[in-house]
């Protein structure tokens, strides 16, 4: 096997340099993560002075990823040498035993911590963590909750929170999470648009009005999102449907899907920028587009997948 | 008349302006140092950390609450505000008030503070000053009345001499201020050579992290919240939005 350096001729500098900004965006590609830093630190560890012990940490979570094993309890025995005392270290053992599924010798290490410092967050999210493998989502749930009592600014609790209850089927509690992460963030499109598929998910007109607005506001961050954009025209197009509401709301909701549709439309044409000359094919390309249901999706998706089906809601 | 200028041997300048310096800086870096070595970590007690959130969240709320459907914002100020079971009325933290004498940590603090910092300013000073005596280093380019002369002429008896002439404590100590932003570019920022700033710290010591009254900020939060109003930001979204085509340029 090449290795990484002569694949994309790219010298150690540069594969910490990509490491670093992995980490600090936190992306989740553990395979390259673990292909560049093995690399690193079995060629250059040397060179890397203070910095290896973060690329350890990163490879070792990134090794139990991929479940290299191997790799994940190499870079635990240098952590573990360095640091011998150390909660971080502490956590990535209990995180290793995770992964070997021996949950209960990584409860011991996680009570153990927190034992020594009660306000150590990572520790009591592991616990969680292990609940909710575990399959117990009811007890995941109840100790989130608690967590979130203690540590309410936490904003990744609350966004794991919102999707143990859409799983659970508990809109109404879902989305006071969400409403807690769009306060936090009130420029965030995601969130809102997120908040309002679970509104639309709940049905009812009060809720339906509301995930109009709110996909609205989604747009309104952020033109070029596609789901917010679906999402606006089938929640109109509900309200108008429905038989209860009055003429003027109808008239309206009728106004909002159209223009909707028509957005939708112009979002194709806009993908598949015809040649010039050729209005032939032009029109051939804006029916096969139809028909393949390609989307322009917007900015990627957060990490929790809506699993809910946008169909017909009770009115 | 101009008073006549004084003409200073120039082996002054190189044996005892640029060696204050010198020794001012080192001796800067070296508390830098020392401090670091005898840094203890402050533990946070958990009550503190979720106070400190609550309140966060509370600001948060009062701030980007018109972002939420008046129900939720509702819901959230009934919580925190409520007249009996709010959480800014029924939750009332023990104080204690830190005796800054007797908690030993704060001692301790106070004594690492003044060990690292005024101990060897004035041992360096008085040093330099019992080295360097006997003569004028240099000359503040403004006029000083009289008055200053014995603070900064040390150990020059010269009724005419005109206050401008400085001895080398004053040099000295101009440049422990002077060398701030020296140790700003090459110790970092945050750094425990700066005098100045443990100085301000001394003074604003108590407005740390959490106020040490916890109950004092609750109460103010209450106050901040009763008066917020709920003004949707979504009324007119819709409008808004269908003013006009959207946009579907990649804008990043």
């Amino acid at each position: 096997m090449a290795s990484v350096s002569e694949l994309y001729d790219v010298g150690w500098e540069e594969m910490r340099d990509k490491l670093r900004k992995w980490r600090e965006d936190n992306s989740r590609n553990s395979e390259q993560i673990v292909d560049v830093g093995e690399e690193l630190i079995s060629d250059h560890a040397s060179k890397l002075g203070d910095d290896v012990w973060i690329i350890y940490e990163q490879v070792m979570i990134a090794a139990l990823d991929c479940s290299r094993d191997d790799l994940a309890l190499t870079c635990l025995q240098e952590l573990r040498k360095q640091f011998p005392d150390s909660h971080r270290v502490k956590r990535l053992t209990g995180m290793r035993l995770e992964a070997l599924e021996r949950y209960d010798e990584a409860n011991k290490h996680y009570d153990a911590i927190l034992e020594d410092d009660p306000t150590n967050t990572a520790a009591r999210k592991r616990k969680i963590s292990i609940l909710k493998a575990q399959g117990k989502n009811g007890e995941a749930i109840r100790e989130l909750n608690e967590y979130l009592e203690q540590f309410v600014g936490d904003q990744e609790a609350w966004h794991e929170l919102s999707e143990l209850y859409i799983n659970e089927h508990d809109y109404g509690k879902a989305a006071f999470c969400l409403e807690e992460l769009m306060m936090t963030n009130p420029h965030n499109h995601l969130y809102c648009e997120q908040y309002a598929e679970v509104k639309y998910t709940q049905g009812g007109l009060e809720n339906l009005e509301l995930s109009r607005k709110y996909f609205s506001q989604a747009l309104r961050l952020n033109n070029r999102n596609m789901r917010a954009l679906f999402g606006l025209y089938m929640s109109a197009s509900h309200i108008a449907a429905s038989p209860k509401v009055s003429a003027k709301v109808k008239k309206d909701n009728i106004k909002y899907a159209a223009w909707a549709a028509n957005q939708i439309n112009r979002a194709y044409k806009v993908s598949h920028k015809p040649r010039p000359s050729d209005t032939g094919t032009h029109i051939a390309t804006v029916k096969e587009s139809a028909n393949t249901n390609c989307c322009i999706l917007g900015r990627g998706r957060p990490s929790t997948n809506v699993g809910f089906s946008i169909a017909d809601a009770d009115m | 008349m101009a008073d006549p200028e004084l003409l200073l041997d120039s082996s002054i300048r190189v044996w005892v302006v640029l060696p204050i310096v010198f020794i001012t800086f080192f001796v800067g870096v070296l508390r830098h140092y020392v401090t670091q070595l005898l840094h203890s970590d402050k533990k946070v007690a958990l009550e503190q950390v979720s106070d400190s959130q609550v309140l966060l969240r509370s600001r948060v709320l009062r701030e980007n609450g018109k972002f939420l459907p008046r129900q939720s914002f509702n819901m959230r100020k009934h919580y925190f505000n409520n007249a009996e079971a709010g959480f800014f009325k029924k939750v009332k933290r023990k104080v204690v008030p830190k005796n800054p004498m007797t908690d030993p940590s704060m001692v301790m603090d106070m004594m690492k503070g003044n060990l690292t910092n005024v101990l060897p300013m004035i041992l360096v000073g008085g040093w330099i000053n019992w080295v360097f005596s006997g003569f004028v280093i240099t000359k503040v380019p403004f006029p000083l009345t009289l008055r200053f002369k014995p603070m900064l002429q040390r150990g020059i008896e010269l009724l005419s001499l005109d206050a401008s002439w400085v001895s080398s404590a004053s040099w000295y100590f101009l440049n422990v201020f002077g060398l701030r932003s020296m140790y700003g570019l090459i110790l970092g920022q945050d750094n425990a050579a700066d005098q100045s700033r443990v100085m301000q710290d001394q003074m604003s010591g108590a407005a740390m992290a959490m106020p040490p009254d916890p109950n004092k900020a609750f109460k103010s939060e209450w106050e901040a919240l009763e008066v917020v109003n709920h003004k949707w930001a979504l009324e007119n979204v819709e409008e808004d939005l269908m003013s006009r085509d959207l946009n579907f340029e990649s804008s990043s």
